[in-house]
């Protein structure tokens, strides 16, 4: 009697193999071949992103040495002693020379 | 990444394509690849297939209607491929003459297991069934598809895929049972 063929002992095998690694591979290849169809605003965006952040970050950082610069501290308060030790005279002389200085109060 | 629902990955292909296809290539990437595979044979033809599917359904997505199910439109673009692909091979065979050209056969592949002589059979007999047939046994015999979304898959009616399926199971029997 014929030996029949039965589905299930078969099952889902197959005599396939596949290389190592061979479908995080194909996922990169799809990319490689679609990236520059992204969207352009979302790169865009991703751009302005990026350059306000760093400026941000630039603006800080300037902030925060302004704020917290121990010598410019220390330098005014040495000018201030400085200009009180002056007579009434050069004390009126200076104010009036810084001023009308440009450079000063621009 | 867990598997999301085709609902979800539309929903956020629409509002960003990029992490939307991150999304649909976790889900389908194995799945389209082993239907292509199941039809092509060779592992490279499946792969450079499964990746043109790819692509074609990123330059594509926003076409989707909404018509039918998106695994359904995601299968039929992967059998399209998978058939170019075979088109392909059996022009390239028929320039060169070759005495196999326009069959379907478990032809020699580096990764193909010949070792397995009953799995390499019952390749062999399903490969040997009219491309109708072939989709209609391997959808749903590997991935469980439902005959309503297998007719969607091949442009057929449901009651002509389960037609397909039980025929293409006796051709099988048959083909096992014999001492090819």
């Amino acid at each position: 009697m014929d030996k029949k063929f039965d589905f299930n002992s078969m099952g889902k095998r197959m005599p396939y193999k596949t290389p190592e690694g061979f479908l995080d591979e194909m996922e990169a290849n799809v990319w490689k071949e679609v990236q520059h169809e992204l969207p352009q605003t979302h790169k865009r965006t991703t751009f302005r992103l990026r350059v306000f952040a760093g400026a941000m970050a630039v603006a800080a950082s300037i902030a925060l040495l302004l704020v917290l610069n121990p010598f410019q501290t220390d330098s005014f308060s040495r000018v201030e002693r400085a200009f009180a030790n002056l007579t009434e005279d050069d004390q009126a002389y200076m104010l009036a020379v810084y001023q009308e200085d440009i450079f000063i109060n621009q | 990444m867990a598997a999301r629902n085709d609902a979800d990955i539309l929903s956020v292909l629409k509002r960003d394509a990029e992490s939307g296809f991150r999304l649909l290539m976790a889900k389908y990437k194995e799945t389209v690849y082993w239907h292509i595979r199941r039809l092509v044979v060779s592992h490279d033809d499946a792969q450079d297939a499964a990746q043109e599917t790819f692509v074609r359904i990123f330059r594509s997505f926003r076409q989707f209607k909404g018509d039918c199910p998106f695994g359904a439109w995601i299968y039929r673009i992967a059998t399209h491929e998978a058939l170019r692909a075979l088109e392909r091979r059996k022009d390239e065979r028929l320039s060169l003459d070759d005495p196999e050209a326009g069959t379907s056969s478990l032809m020699t592949d580096e990764y193909v297991d010949y070792g397995d002589l009953e799995a390499v059979k019952f390749q062999k007999a399903i490969l040997s069934l009219p491309t109708k047939q072939q989709l209609a046994f391997n959808l749903r015999y590997y991935d469980e598809l439902g005959y309503d979304e297998i007719a969607v898959i091949t442009h057929s009616t449901a009651a002509n895929v389960k037609a397909n399926y039980h025929i293409a199971k006796e051709k099988i029997i048959k083909y096992m049972n014999s001492t090819i």
